[in-house]
C-alpha cells in the first residue's frame, strides 16, 4: 500500500476538512498563543495539574471548532464542567474567527507530545476495546481522523481523556443540538462496560503516543 | 563457593521440574480409547430434523449431493462479449444459464429463484469473471435454489460469490483467485453445498459460511488466504475432505460477537488435510481476522459441539488445534448475548505432527505455568465445559486437563446435514430492512467491534436520527478511513430497501 509521510497526510486532510484553516496565519497564531501558555505550556504540551490538555499536534479543524464551541457556550457552559468553565473565561486573547483559525493552525503544526503510561492498564484488553469501540473514528493508532471530525487522542493525558469521556457520559458535554460531533461522541461514551476497561483503553491510547 | 550454591540450586530446580514432568506423564500407558467408544456421533440435529422421511431418503441414497432441486427446461446461452446480467434479467425461474468460455467484466446479481449459472468448460477453458480490480462483487444472489458452477473469478474487491439469505444453494467447481475480502460467502442461508472449489489470495475468509444452517463444505482446495474455511455463527455444518494449506489459519469454527445470530454449534470437521497454515496475517490491523495467530491449523472459538475427526494436521507453528474463548481472543470484545466459551468440543482420532514449534508468547506462558515442555499440537485457553479427547497421549496438549474421554469414536452415523429443498426464508411485511441487514450488512459490520467495516454502534453515533443520510451513503459510499477497506456501493438495492435497512441499522441494539 502507498503511504504518504504522516505529517503530509495530516496537512492535506486538515486542509481538505477545513479550507479556512489553509489560509490561516500560523506565525500570527504563535503570537496569539502567548497568554495560553500559562496553562497549556509554552510548547502546548499541556499541564495535567491544571487540567489543561495538550494542544500540540492536534487537528486544526478540531481545535478551531472547540474554541468556537467554548465561545458559543456549546462547550464548557454546563454546570459541573469546571475545567470547561475555566477555559470559557480565558477566550479574550482570541477575539474573532481569524484569531481562532490562526492559533489552531500554529498548534496543529507543533509535534504532538508523548503521554505518560497508565498505571495498571492491561494493554491487551485496552487494545481490544479501543479497536472495537473507538478506532473506527479516532483511527487505529488514536491518531484522529479529520474526515470524521474525530480528534487525535494519542498524546493527550489520561486524566483529561477520562474527564471528557465522563463528561460526555454525564451530559456535561455533547448535549447541545448545535454540537453534532459532540453528540456523536456522547452516544459512544457508554460503550465501555467497566471502569477498568476505560483505564485499559486509556493505557492503550497512551502507548500509541509512545510508539511514534 | 557461590557458584556451587547456584549450581546446586539449578540442579534442584531441574530435578523438581523433571519430577513434575514425570508425574504428569507417568500415568500407566493408556490403552487405545477407540476400542471403548464404538458409538458414533449423532449430533444435536437428528431430533429436530424436519421429517423422518427425509432421513430415510438420505440414508437410502447414502448422501444428498444436490439441494437446489431439478434443473428447469429453459436454457439461455451467453457467449463471450455478451452480458451474463442481461441473461439473468431475461431468465424466468427455473432457467439454466450456460456461460461459454470468455472474459466477462461485470457483477451478476440474481434476485430470483431457481437460476443455475453454469460455466461451459471447453478444452480446459472456462468463463472468466474479471473485476479488473475495480468491481466489488462477481456474483451476488438473494434467490433460493441458486447454482453457481464452473467459473474462474478473479480481481474483484469485495466478494467472489455472496449469498444473501438464499436457501438451497450449490456453489461448485469454481476457481476464485485474488479476489477481495471473501471468496465464497453464503450469508443467512439454509441447506447449501460448497464443493470442489479452489480459492486463493483472499484477504479475509476464502470460504465463509455466515449465519447459516445445514451446510456441506467438501473437496475444496484453499490456500494462501488469511482464513481458509470459516463456519461462523452457523449450525449443523460438515467440513470434510478439503485440502487447506498455507493460510494464516486453516479451518475455523467460531462465534463472532456482535452478529445478530448468536450461536455456532454442531460442526463436524473431518478427513481434511490441514497443513502448513503459517502464512503471515495480511488482514487489516485491528480487525478480528487480524487476530488469528499465524500457524493455526484448526481454530475453535466459542463454538459448541465441534467434532474434529480423522484430519491430518501438520506443520503449524502456533498449534495444530487451538481452542479459545472470547475473553482470551485478540481484537474482539465479549457479546453479552453470546456464550463466550467453547463447550463440548470433541477431538477424536487425528494425525498430528510438527505443530507448535514456534508458538505465541501466550501459549508459551501457559506451558511455563504448568511446567510443561514440548511443542503443542493442541492448545486450549480459557473456560469451557464438557469437552473430550480420544487417545490424548498421542499428542502434546496444553490446557486439556478437564477434557474427558469421548463417549463416541467416530461420526459415521452423520453422513450429511443436507435436506431436501427447504422452503424459502419467510420474510414478513416490514422485515425487509431486517433481512437486508442480516443478509448483507452483517457480512462486514458487527454491532460493537471491528470485523471488516466499522462497528454498527459507531455508525449509529455518526448518523443518529438521520436514516436517509445513511441510505444515501450506502448507495454511494465515500472512503473516510485509511485503514479500512473501501465500502462497496449497495446500489443494486432499490431506494426503499436502502432506507429500510438504514432505519433498521440505526435501531438495532446488538
Amino acid at each position: 500500500m502507498w503511504r504518504l509521510p504522516l505529517p503530509a497526510l495530516l496537512l492535506c486532510c486538515s486542509a481538505l476538512a477545513a479550507p479556512a484553516a489553509a489560509a490561516a496565519d500560523a506565525v500570527r497564531g504563535a503570537t496569539l498563543y502567548a497568554p495560553c501558555a500559562a496553562c497549556h505550556g509554552a510548547q502546548a504540551l499541556g499541564n495535567p495539574a491544571l487540567q489543561a490538555p495538550a494542544l500540540a499536534g492536534q487537528d486544526a479543524g478540531y481545535l478551531a471548532r472547540q474554541l468556537r464551541n467554548f465561545r458559543a457556550g456549546t462547550r464548557g457552559a454546563t454546570d459541573g464542567d469546571t475545567a470547561g468553565a475555566t477555559m470559557r473565561a480565558q477566550l479574550a486573547p482570541l477575539p474573532d474567527d481569524a484569531a481562532i483559525d490562526d492559533v489552531a493552525a500554529w498548534l496543529a503544526s507543533l509535534p504532538a507530545p508523548r503521554a505518560a503510561a497508565v498505571d495498571g492498564a492491561l494493554l491487551r484488553n485496552g487494545s481490544n476495546y479501543y479497536q472495537s469501540k473507538c478506532g473506527a473514528c479516532h483511527g487505529a493508532r488514536a491518531e484522529g481522523n479529520p474526515a470524521l471530525f474525530a480528534p487525535r487522542l494519542a498524546g493527550l493525558d489520561a486524566g483529561y481523556l477520562a474527564r471528557q469521556y465522563r463528561n460526555f457520559a454525564a451530559g456535561l458535554r455533547g448535549t447541545d443540538p448545535a454540537d453534532r460531533y459532540g453528540r456523536q461522541m456522547r452516544l459512544m461514551a457508554t460503550a465501555l462496560p467497566a471502569e477498568t476497561d476505560l483505564r485499559d483503553v486509556l493505557g492503550f491510547i497512551a502507548s500509541q503516543s509512545q510508539q511514534e | 563457593m557461590t557458584r556451587t550454591i547456584v549450581l546446586a540450586f539449578v540442579f534442584a530446580l531441574a530435578g523438581f521440574a523433571a519430577g513434575h514432568w514425570y508425574t504428569k506423564q507417568g500415568t500407566p500407558a493408556r490403552e487405545a480409547d477407540a476400542a471403548r467408544v464404538a458409538a458414533s456421533y449423532e449430533g444435536g440435529f437428528r431430533a429436530d430434523r424436519e421429517s423422518a422421511a427425509a432421513v430415510g431418503e438420505r440414508l437410502a441414497s447414502g448422501s444428498i449431493t444436490a439441494v437446489a432441486g431439478t434443473p428447469g427446461e429453459h436454457e439461455i446461452v451467453v457467449a463471450d462479449g455478451e452480458s451474463i446480467q442481461e441473461a439473468v434479467k431475461r431468465a424466468a425461474p427455473g432457467t439454466v444459464i450456460r456461460v461459454r468460455p470468455g472474459t466477462y467484466h461485470e457483477t451478476v446479481y440474481i434476485d430470483k429463484d431457481a437460476i443455475r449459472l453454469v460455466g461451459v468448460i471447453e478444452q480446459g477453458r472456462r468463463p472468466v469473471l474479471d473485476g479488473h480490480g475495480k468491481l466489488n462483487d462477481a456474483v451476488l444472489y438473494s434467490g433460493n435454489g441458486i447454482v453457481v458452477e464452473n467459473f474462474t473469478i478473479t480481481r474483484y474487491k469485495g466478494n467472489g460469490i455472496m449469498g444473501q439469505a438464499g436457501n438451497n444453494f450449490e456453489i461448485r467447481n469454481n476457481l476464485i483467485i485474488d479476489t477481495g475480502v471473501y471468496g465464497i460467502f453464503p450469508q443467512l442461508g439454509k441447506n447449501g453445498i460448497v464443493e470442489h472449489n479452489v480459492l486463493s489470495g483472499i484477504e479475509d475468509a476464502a470460504i465463509y459460511i455466515g449465519m447459516s444452517d445445514n451446510i456441506h463444505v467438501a473437496h475444496n482446495v484453499v490456500f494462501e488466504n488469511v482464513a481458509g474455511i470459516e463456519i461462523e455463527n452457523s449450525r449443523h455444518a460438515i467440513v470434510e475432505n478439503n485440502h487447506v494449506y498455507d493460510n494464516t489459519g486453516g479451518i475455523l469454527a467460531f462465534i463472532t460477537p456482535g452478529l445478530p445470530i448468536k450461536t455456532t454449534s454442531d460442526v463436524i470437521i473431518r478427513n481434511n488435510f490441514v497443513m502448513r497454515n503459517n502464512h503471515p496475517n495480511f488482514g487489516a490491523p485491528g480487525s478480528i481476522v487480524a487476530g488469528i495467530p499465524a500457524g493455526t491449523g484448526i481454530l475453535v472459538m466459542a463454538a459448541d459441539d465441534v467434532v474434529i475427526e480423522d484430519n491430518i494436521v501438520s506443520d503449524h507453528k502456533t498449534a495444530g488445534i487451538l481452542i479459545v474463548d472470547h475473553t482470551n481472543a485478540a481484537n474482539l470484545t465479549v457479546d453479552p448475548e453470546s456464550d463466550p466459551n467453547p463447550d463440548r468440543v470433541a477431538i477424536l482420532d487425528n494425525v498430528m505432527f510438527r505443530n507448535g514449534y514456534d508458538t505465541i508468547p501466550e501459549v508459551k506462558a501457559l506451558m511455563l505455568s504448568g511446567l510443561q515442555r514440548g511443542e503443542p499440537d493442541i492448545v486450549r485457553v480459557g473456560p469451557g465445559a464438557g469437552s473430550c479427547i480420544l487417545n490424548r497421549a498421542r499428542y502434546v496438549t496444553v490446557g486439556l486437563d478437564d477434557f474427558g474421554v469421548c463417549g463416541f469414536g467416530n461420526t459415521d452415523a452423520t453422513v450429511t446435514y443436507l435436506l431436501p429443498p427447504v422452503p424459502p426464508r419467510v420474510i414478513e411485511p416490514g422485515e425487509r430492512g431486517k433481512i437486508a441487514y442480516l443478509g448483507i450488512c452483517s457480512g462486514c459490520h458487527i454491532y460493537g467491534g471491528r470485523m471488516v467495516g466499522p462497528p454498527v454502534q459507531a455508525i449509529q453515533a455518526l448518523y443518529m436520527d438521520d436514516p436517509q443520510a445513511l441510505a444515501d451513503y450506502i448507495a454511494n459510499p465515500v472512503r473516510k478511513r485509511d485503514d479500512y477497506p473501501e465500502m462497496p456501493p449497495q446500489d443494486y438495492l432499490d431506494p426503499e430497501t436502502r432506507l429500510a435497512v438504514a432505519k433498521y441499522m440505526l435501531e438495532v441494539r446488538n
